[in-house]
């Protein structure tokens, strides 16, 4: 019955937060499928592309589909960004390039975001966490209009007994990859309107479904002196300790 | 071009009245454009035909522009090509000197801010005044626009008072109405004296050589009706091939732009005055700008070209709600302007604004036609990487990323180095408080997560999970939306009379025989006594003004002297002093409140437009439901038969300081409907 799919943990989790990476597995185990993950997985290459290079994009590219396509069953990511990245920015990257487009395209169709996949290809919705206390829901860029993932995570998380779940507005929370350090003011400006609005919506914890974007906003909590925390979707559904690390 | 940008950032972050303004025009635009698309039925599906129809058209640019220009053309207006800023300003300049103008009259057009025309005119001995109240305001102060279509969205009230003060000598006040009359008078004097006007074009309509333009304060229609000549500067793209075409676009870009579901005025411009008409420009010219858009429709950034400059992907874009339109450093700013500013006038000038940007994708969201901002962002960044000379530093961090992350044992070595220099690094709970430069930018304002000693790859070896039995899946029952509301149309004049009154124009529903009595009964009670009036036309306002002429009323002579003169001056003075306007009005239009009115034989323009108040007789059987259904049911034929035609809806109106809305700017304060059963 269970089938198996290819885990693309990326590569933030992977060096920064490999917890995150523990609880994604243990929350596709729990809805009930097997967990592969391919050994020569390293970065999508999303920095790159977004910062308009496309030659160094692409190398990242073709090593990230050549790991992959080697493999079957859907390929789950936990992160919007790097979802879209695979299902969207290769195919703007192998526009020109028939062979790749075809390879990057057959990797499209198999490629989901984390949530996306938990409840529109397996119709699952209550894993059996729970929480106590006040959830703050960021709607992540990538995901919400890149991907079009909108209730997924809501879904999830109101399958979370107990959980008081607070919905973010779905505004950019001034990440945007190399963007931050390219525009640190305008970043900043972003951040600190989104810290703000956390603030008045009481919540304990953050939760989002991409892990640049929580570290973005945990990293100005922690420099604020906030006792504010992020937390990645699945470690909240693994009711695993609910923060980044 | 990139050290200035960072410093107008700064500077812009800094200035307190312009983070206010800003915040203000975010949160109110956003807030109307949510309730006004509320109004409309399926808009994915408008969205979709909008783009289709725009895409259509830049498919097909070569032929579209021949057929518009053939129309312009029989239809009496002249045609001008320029293929750059230089050629068009030239243009415009020989046109005004050839009249002897000294004086232009010119309502908000982004093209000519484009081409920096003012600065041409002047040049050329001319002077030019804008006329729309934004465009006024950010004139009067020595700036470029701020927004595409709220040139003085950067200003507080204040600002404004102590402009007003400075420059016309005003006695200092932040009322916003007081601000709106004084600029009000300024600018009556120039719509009565200047010998030109100049205009820019919503939309041209090749099917019937249509001249489009989407305006609220009435200087709009005066800018291209009173004036003996009128010259009109569009971009080569902004086509549409039929008035159906037009009427799917007309729903979308007022409220895109200002969350209106429709402008107090849409004017269809066919040709110049004709023989028996009592006003209207004399002598009409078109513009055709390419500068630089003929290019881009055969480059990445093509899809750019489907815009039909709303300004909506400003209203809602986080940077630009930081920083504002002037930091860009181009007419065109924010989301759109990041993408055809280097399109239009070079990558290596502007290539470097499309870095501002997260992607987050919030401008493709509200874009009316769908244009995919992240995806011609990243383009411009691509070619900007490629084009133009880049830090050699940055080429070398990219260049060694990929070699890293192009082989699992170097990424595996790169995870190791990364945690043995988070350990070197200031840290608070495991995460790094300085990072060194470049990346102390990051640390600035934010802490950086520390690498991990063990990552998740090499980690999953000795895990051992537990398969915790499966919970049964369950699908969620999502709430089916009800939808099924059917009702029964509401009455097409019930509705027409409640979007009229929402707009606030006021509607008297009477029997014909009637009228008479009931327009002269209004005039008397308003004090109202010299009125401009429509010549003789259907029977019904024929007895009206014959009725109100016994009755000792003031009916003035509407036709103006042709060309320029001391005669036409007078008559304009005279004109202007009317307390009132009557016209007749050939359809109504329910979902938005709207009144055709043409101009042609008899028909005098300046009826609806001069005087502070407008008087319409409306028969109730010529109300329909939509633009559409009017445009099926003879408003195709009315159209391309008028030299010029208004869609009027309600009375003028700006809201160009501080987004406070003032009704009754140049046109009309107050829209009276006698709505005949």
């Amino acid at each position: 019955m269970s089938k198996t799919v290819q885990l693309f943990v990326t590569c933030l989790i992977d060096s920064l937060f490999p917890e995150i990476g523990e609880a994604v597995v243990e929350v596709l185990m729990r809805a009930g499928v097997q967990v592969a993950i391919p050994q020569e997985q390293t970065c999508c290459g999303q920095p790159a592309f977004n910062a308009g290079y496309r030659g160094p994009a692409r190398k990242m590219a073709r090593h990230t589909i050549e790991v992959l396509e080697d493999t079957v069953g859907p390929v789950v990511v936990p992160s919007g960004s790097c979802a879209g990245m695979i299902r969207h920015g290769y195919l703007e990257l192998f526009a020109d390039d028939p062979t790749w487009l075809l390879r990057a395209n057959m990797l499209a169709e198999r490629t989901y975001e984390l949530s996306e996949f938990l409840v529109d290809q397996l119709g699952v919705v209550d894993l059996g966490a729970s929480f106590i206390g006040r959830l703050a829901y960021h709607p992540s860029c990538h995901l919400l209009r890149g991907l079009g993932v909108d209730h997924q995570p809501l879904d999830l998380l109101e399958g979370v007994a107990m959980a008081q779940v607070h919905r973010l507005k779905p505004e950019c929370c001034g990440f945007g990859g190399v963007f931050a350090v390219d525009q640190p003011e305008i970043s900043t400006e972003m951040l600190k309107r989104k810290l703000a609005e956390i603030n008045q919506s009481e919540a304990g914890v953050v939760v989002g479904c991409d892990v640049s974007c929580l570290m973005h906003i945990e990293g100005g909590l922690r420099h604020i002196g906030s006792s504010v925390r992020c937390a990645h979707l699945a470690q909240v559904l693994a009711g695993r300790e609910a923060t980044l690390r | 071009m990139r050290n200035r940008f960072r410093h107008r950032i700064r500077n812009a972050i800094a200035n307190p009245n312009l983070q206010v303004a800003l915040d203000r025009n975010a949160e109110r635009r956003m807030a109307a454009w949510n309730e006004t698309f509320a109004s409309l039925p399926d808009v994915e599906d408008l969205r979709r035909r909008a783009r289709e129809v725009r895409q259509h058209t830049l498919d097909n640019l070569d032929h579209y522009l021949e057929r518009f220009t053939q129309r312009l053309v029989e239809n009496g207006i002249r045609v001008h090509r320029a293929a750059d800023a230089a050629e068009a300003c030239r243009l415009a300049v020989a046109i005004t000197q050839a009249s002897g103008a000294t004086l232009v009259a010119k309502s908000k057009s982004i093209t000519t801010e484009e081409i920096d025309l003012n600065h041409s005119l002047q040049q050329g001995g001319i002077r030019v005044v804008e006329t729309d109240l934004g465009e006024f305001i950010v004139q009067l102060r020595g700036e470029a626009p701020a927004h595409i279509i709220t040139p003085a969205v950067h200003l507080l009230r204040e600002d404004v008072a102590a402009t007003f003060e400075r420059e016309l000598g005003m006695p200092y006040s932040t009322d916003v109405e007081d601000m709106n009359a004084a600029a009000k008078k300024v600018l009556r004097e120039v719509f009565l004296t200047a010998q030109v006007g100049i205009s820019g074009v919503n939309f041209g309509v090749v099917e019937t050589g249509t001249l489009c333009l989407v305006t609220n304060e009435g200087n709009g229609r005066m800018v291209t009706t009173l004036p003996p000549i009128h010259i009109a500067i569009m971009g080569v793209e902004r086509l549409v091939p039929s008035l159906d075409d037009l009427a799917l676009m007309l729903q979308l870009l007022p409220r895109s732009a200002t969350g209106q579901k429709t402008t107090s005025y849409v004017t269809l411009i066919q040709n110049p005055r004709q023989e028996g008409e009592p006003d209207g420009s004399d002598e009409r010219h078109v513009i055709l700008l390419d500068n630089g858009r003929l290019a881009m429709a055969n480059s990445p950034l093509a899809e750019s070209l489907l815009c039909i400059r709303c300004g909506a992907c400003l209203n809602v874009c986080p940077v630009f709600r930081e920083i504002g339109g002037h930091a860009y450093g181009s007419v065109y700013p924010g989301p759109i302007g990041s993408v055809v500013s280097p399109g239009l006038f070079g990558l290596s000038d502007f290539g470097h604004l499309a870095k501002a940007s997260t992607l987050c994708g919030a401008c493709k969201e509200v874009c009316p036609v769908g244009i995919d901002f992240p995806t011609m962002l990243l383009r411009v960044r691509d070619a900007y990487s490629n084009n133009t000379p880049q830090p050699l530093a940055m080429w070398l961090a990219m260049s060694l990323y990929a070699w890293l992350m192009v082989s699992p044992s170097r990424y595996r070595l790169a995870q190791r180095l990364g945690a043995w220099g988070s350990r070197l690094l200031p840290k608070q709970a495991g995460w790094v408080r300085t990072l060194p430069p470049p990346l102390s930018a990051w640390t600035s304002s934010r802490y950086f997560p520390s690498f991990a000693f063990q990552p998740f790859l090499a980690r999953k070896q000795r895990l051992n999970y537990d398969a915790k039995p499966t919970p049964t899946p369950q699908r969620r029952k999502r709430e089916t939306e009800q939808l099924t509301e059917k009702s029964q149309p509401e009455d097409v004049v019930d509705r027409f009379s409640r979007e009229l009154e929402d707009i606030g124009g006021t509607i008297v529903r009477c029997e014909e025989g009637v009228a008479p009595d009931k327009v002269a009964a209004y005039l008397r009670e308003f004090g109202i006594t010299k009125l401009i009036a429509w010549g003789e036309q259907q029977p019904a306002l024929n007895a009206v003004i014959h009725h109100l002429r016994d009755k000792g009323f003031e009916i003035l002579d509407p036709c103006l002297p042709r060309g320029s003169g001391p005669e036409r001056d007078r008559r304009m003075v005279d004109l202007g002093r009317a307390e009132a306007g009557l016209t007749g009005a050939i359809a109504g239009v329910a979902e938005t409140g709207t009144l055709v009115v043409p101009a042609g034989r008899n028909q005098s323009q300046l009826a609806s437009l001069l005087p502070p108040v407008h008087l319409v007789l409306l028969p109730a059987s010529v109300i329909h439901q939509t633009m559409t259904d009017w445009l099926r049911e003879g408003g195709e034929e009315a159209i391309a038969g008028a030299s010029s035609l208004n869609l009027i809806s309600g009375p003028s109106r700006t809201a160009d300081i501080e987004m406070t809305l003032t009704i009754g700017v140049h046109g009309p304060g107050q829209v009276i409907v006698f709505c005949l059963d």
